[in-house]
């Protein structure tokens, strides 16, 4: 199995294998929830019980109801008191009101400070629509919602199934809706009349409320038939919290708040008196507050918040004083479509409130025939619930047919056995997470992540020959075949004693066919690991390399290890941006102190005489390479960085500081935005120029291709009108962009075509060596392949470089051209700066710790450059826009590996220049082909060590309350990074194999 | 790095890392104990620097002072050029430790008064002992690593304080990202006490250190500890 370890492309299949048990764990950790997607309708009510005929319209109706829905944000149980809200205190207590406890999901609410332009405010208006989310989707659609309802509505997060909205206006009753507009996101086009607020300012805590309080009375009035002029209305009062967040919860602006609460209570409760209809009032909150304000914590205080259910005529609360039930926040919806004689929602798994339940005998256990049956729908059959439904049905049948009262007592009991059943089994399906496949993928990643680590060690031993031992060789391969599948025996047996010990009901367990697949993949996979450290271990013998290693790289290799283990702080997660600029900078400042010493000790020797100097020809040869100048360019670098970095604010809590972005975009600086459009795309122009000098023969060819690329892209530029121009306004980007995907397609074939050597221009290189040069008399070999072969994979980097610069020189934002540019400098600038012949005084054999140092930096570039950008660890950040560039009408692949290059540009650019790097300083093929071994070595390591430790994070953290909101678009990331891995990592691997069909169809060509 | 051979120059490391240890939490509990703890990066609270000033000051001079009978090397006497031009340097350093703070993240437009507190405070506790120990020139050369101070335990001491002041500071930005909401996590407040934290911690070490070596002879487990501390000085 030795082969296995040198191989050069094992790390790819790991990152592949590891790429696999992401999927699976992904599949754990987002349960995709079953959403029936059926509408409800009345016709849907049951007019047989068992064969007894019941006239389903007749006893659902509950009569003539109003429904107002008062949600009040951050209303926590024990402000409902008299002592805070005396009215419903009193009410409460005199029995003409009830009060639940109702246990919520409390979101991440962040609030922006300071006034934003419009382009943040989307970013703010998405986070805060997701926050609402979980708590209006399960009032309105009764049902549980999951973290893959709101990643696969990404962009548009209306509800998409049924809701109470929905059959409210499917039966043509008023809606209205005055409060916060995340309603209005989320169920659009379904209101009948709004007044949404905008609450953006956590410091207007008058303003939002009296916004919604304005319409009250206008709309509370009655008709002139006494009958209010809407059927249900929402209030959505965000005040209280606001105030909580501004000052706790024992802020003395509290208690005015809630008396203002109770106030508008009050007004409606004597409001409904007066309508001949029967008013019902719910007010809840959806999520409490700490003492010191805030939320996002799991203490009662946060979770626990009252659900008052007040009627206007005909109504007692059955339960004793004291805090009352606990409800659940799904069972809002089908009471609300209930009251409103509308059938419940399709999804509904709540029940109806019990202190609303009819009295009237038939009616309570028709109602309840009907919310079981609902749910009895979505579970097997041959469940003890499912039967006990079935029995309940059977007595209630009894009793339609003969009238008994005992029958009734029977039925309703069985009813509510098995409501409770069912529910408490949707809680914990929707709820629960796939842990054995979770800890499966987890174990499998951490095992790829060790194997990995084996292979980068093994690879930066020092000289690979010496170390392949030969008995190896003549192993038969039958005997490495019988172990393998011993081994593959021993552990998918385990894998199976496993399933059946845990008695887990993952799917993963499930032995369906599709399951078998991905089980004995598994199985492979840890096989083919255990064999792969095994071999490892017994072969990794030398690593006096890595004793160059000097401070630089400790540094680096410390601050990748620490920066994955510091995800265990959300802020860390939202603020991933600050750990990078952290270390970045701390990694400047090393360097730019290291240079400054290696220099000061260069000018003084030099000073005080050149003898010195002579004496230490390592010193001149050190400082020939970069010269004093490089201490000014570094300083430079710094400068420039400072400045990228206030380019774009990213993250959380600073998202809303004004950047240089806004101040870029302001109509009034669009000078200075075309400026740095220009200067990017120029100083990019140039840079593709100077790369141009790694290709093949005619230069001038690619040169004018380059040229007419760069045109294709300022044309663009010109025609969607970040550039002001007179002449181009009317020339259809789509048509500039297709252009310019010619022209890099040609310009990739010209390289192509020209090594194989078909066309007769003066070619640089050729496989043929020119006949005025061997002028040798003996026989010389005409065929240098592996030169050819090194020239080739590197003008195909460099043409893959260049390529890669110009698209998304044309996806970038306008003021964000300049990044394209500051990369390669960055990358150029670093890879002098790393370079331990300069830094350190012993010079050795520095390659592999150079390659070590570079590959980590250039990971880190690319990770600077992509918080830079804009990027952050929330799914609000993902620039759409870049995905339409160049295209007329929406295309799924297209519009997303726009998106992907687009987001990920950093991370693309710089390993692009480090394998451009890589394929210009060898000096052989073989010598080539090893750094890249090497390099991808470490890159997939690096991949595949942060993915398994924020694995185990977000596996340690499922319960945590931004599991929505911080931990999970994280895990998106790292899923979409992962994938652009592998992308990358076999984009390599292509080049390898283009040079090689290359070598092979030139031979084919010009051997005649 | 610290020998027991010079036994004045050991002494005085000591004392004077006392004084320093006692001073510093003092001046820090006196103005926490106001309520000014969190105003440190306004310039009301320059008083704090002053005194910081006029204690390093009065610790160099006894550093410098020259009561010893054996070591009767004659000083140069200070004069009026020397002072204009330690001012002079002290001010350029304070800017470059400033420019150098906002390009490592501070903010550009704002905040400029905390920025220069911070980096005067970073002034006064690395360059400002250096200075007023060796002068001007030997100070930038030193810096510049063109002199070796491995001989000189005050020197030595100082170098790391400057050292471990900086790590301190640079280590305070790390909770400036939680999103716990607090008010010391303003700018600049966590650098400031982070400088003046690694500062303490320096000092702290020394006389620690100083201690075990004197009784490393009865208890030789304070030979681990001191191999411990030596680790953790940054040497260049």
């Amino acid at each position: 199995m030795l082969p296995w370890v040198q191989h050069r492309w094992t790390s790819l299949w790991l990152v592949v294998a590891a790429l696999g048990s992401l999927c699976l764990f992904l599949y754990g950790f987002f349960p995709l929830k079953y959403h029936s997607g059926n509408l409800a309708h009345m016709d849907d009510l049951p007019n047989f019980i068992e064969g007894v005929s019941i006239d389903g319209h007749e006893v659902y109706n509950p009569g003539q109801n109003t429904v107002i829905l008062m949600v009040i944000d951050g209303l926590r149980y024990d402000f409902v008191t008299e002592e805070y809200m005396p009215f419903t205190g009193e009410i409460i207590k005199n029995k003409s009101a009830c009060i639940y406890v109702s246990v919520a999901e409390p979101p991440t609410v962040t609030m922006p400070r300071i006034k934003s332009p419009e382009r943040k405010k989307e970013k703010a208006q998405w986070r805060r629509t997701i926050n609402f989310w979980r708590d209006i989707f399960a009032m309105m659609t009764g049902s549980v919602s999951t973290f893959a309802d709101v990643a696969l509505n990404f962009g548009a997060p209306a509800v998409q199934g049924d809701s109470v909205l929905r059959v409210a206006k499917s039966r043509g009753l008023r809606t209205i809706l005055y409060g916060d507009d995340t309603w209005l996101r989320l169920f659009p086009g379904l209101w009948t009349e709004t007044d949404g607020t905008t609450s953006f300012f956590v410091t207007d805590y008058t303003e939002v409320d009296n916004n919604v309080t304005r319409h009250l009375d206008k709309v509370l009035t009655p008709d002139d038939k006494n009958k209010p002029n809407f059927d249900f209305l929402v209030l959505h009062y965000l005040g209280l919290d606001h105030i909580g967040h501004l000052e706790g919860a024992r802020s003395p602006k509290i208690k005015p708040k809630l008396i203002e609460m109770d106030e508008v209570i009050k007004k409606i409760y004597y409001a409904m008196q007066q309508w001949d209809s029967v008013g019902t009032l719910i007010v809840c909150g959806d999520h409490g507050m700490r003492d010191a304000g805030g939320h996002g914590g799991a203490s009662p205080s946060e979770v626990l918040v009252p659900l008052v259910v007040i009627r206007s005529k005909d109504f007692k609360c059955p339960y004793p004083s004291g805090p009352g039930p606990t409800v659940s926040q799904v069972d809002v919806a089908p009471t609300i479509s209930w009251l409103l004689n509308c059938p419940l929602p399709g999804d509904s798994v709540g029940v109806i409130l019990p202190s609303l339940m009819p009295r009237d005998v038939r009616q309570n256990l028709y109602l309840l025939h009907v919310q079981a049956s609902q749910i009895a729908k979505l579970i097997s059959t041959d469940t003890e619930m499912y039967k006990q439904y079935k029995r309940a049905a059977n007595q209630f049948a009894n009793y339609l047919s003969t009238g008994h009262e005992s029958a009734a007592k029977i039925a309703k009991e069985f009813y509510e056995e098995s409501l409770h059943g069912m529910a408490q089994h949707f809680t914990e399906t929707t709820t629960e997470f796939d842990m054995f496949a979770i800890i499966i993928a987890t174990v499998c990643l951490y095992l790829i992540t060790i194997s990995l680590l084996c292979i980068a060690l093994y690879s930066l031993q020092r000289d690979q020959k010496t170390n392949i031992i030969p008995h190896h060789h003549h192993r038969s391969n039958a005997s490495t075949m019988v172990a393998f599948a011993v081994i593959y025996t021993i552990i998918s047996s385990v894998m199976v004693t496993t399933c059946f010990i845990t008695e887990t009901k993952s799917q993963f367990c499930s032995f369906k066919p599709l399951w078998c697949v991905a089980f004995m993949a598994m199985a492979m996979t840890i096989t083919a690991v255990y064999f792969i450290i095994k071999n490892c271990i017994e072969n990794i013998k030398d690593l006096t390399s890595l004793r160059s290693l000097n401070a630089i790289d400790y540094l680096l290799i410390i601050g990748t290890l620490f920066h994955a283990w510091s995800f265990f702080g959300t802020s860390f997660i939202e603020e991933e941006h600050m750990t990078w600029y952290f270390l970045w900078n701390t990694l400047m400042l090393v360097v730019l102190l290291k240079t400054i010493a290696v220099i000061v000790i260069y000018v003084g020797k030099k000073w005080s005489g050149s003898t010195e100097v002579q004496d230490k020809p390592d010193l001149e040869y050190r400082m020939c390479a970069v010269g004093i100048i490089i201490v000014p360019q570094w300083i430079m670098l710094i400068a420039l960085h400072r400045y990228l970095r206030t380019m774009n604010q990213t993250g959380d809590r600073w998202l809303f500081l004004p950047d240089t972005a806004d101040w870029l975009n302001a109509p009034e600086n669009s000078f200075y935005l075309e400026l740095h459009c220009i200067i990017g795309t120029f100083l990019t122009f140039m840079i593709c120029m100077v790369n141009l000098k790694h290709m093949n023969n005619i230069m001038q060819m690619h040169s004018a291709l380059t040229v007419v690329g760069f045109g294709c892209v300022l044309t663009y530029r010109m025609a969607t009108g970040s550039i002001t121009s007179l002449i181009t306004k009317s020339i259809d980007p789509v048509i500039i962009v297709n252009i310019f995907w010619g022209i890099l397609i040609s310009q990739f074939i010209f390289e192509i075509v020209s090594y194989i050597g078909v066309s007769k221009f003066s070619n640089k290189f050729g496989y043929i060596k020119p006949k005025e040069k061997s002028e040798v008399p003996f026989y010389v070999d005409p065929w240098c392949v592996d030169d050819v072969k090194l020239n080739l994979a590197n003008s195909l980097s460099h043409i893959m470089y260049n390529d890669m610069m110009m698209i998304i020189v044309l996806l970038m934002r306008p003021h964000n051209v300049i990044m394209v540019p500051s990369i390669h400098l960055t990358c150029k600038l670093t890879s002098v700066c790393l370079d331990h012949r300069l830094l350190d005084s012993r010079v050795k054999k520095t390659e592999i710790a150079d390659l070590l140092s570079k590959t980590l930096v250039h990971l880190w570039i690319g990770m600077l450059f992509f918080f830079y950008q804009g990027n952050s660890n929330s799914l609000a950040s993902v620039d759409l826009g870049s995905g339409y560039v160049g295209l007329r009408e929406y295309s799924a692949v297209r519009v997303a590996l726009r998106m992907g290059l687009h987001a990920y540009a950093g991370p693309a650019l710089a390993g692009a220049s480090l394998f451009c790097l890589l394929s210009s300083h060898s000096n052989n093929w073989q010598q080539y082909l090893n750094s890249v071994w090497r390099v991808i070595n470490i890159f997939a390591l690096q991949r595949v060590y942060q993915l398994v430790i924020y694995c185990v994070i977000s596996v340690i953290f499922r319960h945590h309350l931004f599991v929505w909101t911080v931990f999970s678009p994280k895990l998106l990331y790292d899923f979409v990074a992962t994938v652009f891995s592998v992308q990358s990592l076999s984009t390599i691997g292509q080049i390898v194999l283009i040079t090689h069909s290359t070598s092979w169809l030139a031979r084919l060509c010009t051997r005649k | 790095m610290f020998s027991l051979n010079n036994n004045v120059e050991l002494r005085r490391v000591t004392i004077s890392s006392l004084i320093t240890c006692i001073y510093l939490p003092s001046i820090i509990t006196v103005i926490s104990y106001k309520g000014l703890l969190y105003s440190v990066g306004n310039a009301s609270s320059c008083y704090v620097l002053f005194l910081i000033f006029v204690a390093e000051l009065m610790k160099s001079f006894y550093l410098n002072s020259n009561n010893d009978l054996q070591n009767k090397r004659k000083t140069s006497k200070t004069t009026p050029s020397d002072i204009a031009k330690a001012t002079i340097f002290l001010i350029a350093a304070m800017f470059s430790f400033f420019i150098g703070i906002i390009l490592f993240g501070a903010p550009v437009l704002e905040y400029h008064e905390e920025t220069l507190m911070l980096s005067t405070v970073l002034t006064l506790l690395t360059l400002f002992p250096l200075i007023a120990h060796t002068g001007v020139e030997s100070a930038v050369q030193l810096l510049f690593g063109v002199r070796s101070f491995s001989r000189d335990t005050i020197i030595a001491m100082l170098v790391n304080n400057a050292l471990l002041t900086v790590c301190g500071a640079w280590l305070g930005a790390v909770v400036i990202p939680l999103d716990w909401n607090t008010p010391w996590q303003k700018w600049p407040i966590p650098c400031y006490l982070g400088a003046i934290g690694g500062y303490l911690i320096s000092n702290v070490l020394t006389v620690t250190k100083v201690t075990m070596m004197s009784e490393a002879a009865k208890y030789p487990i304070f030979k681990l500890g001191i191999n411990i501390i030596n680790r953790l000085h940054i040497s260049k």
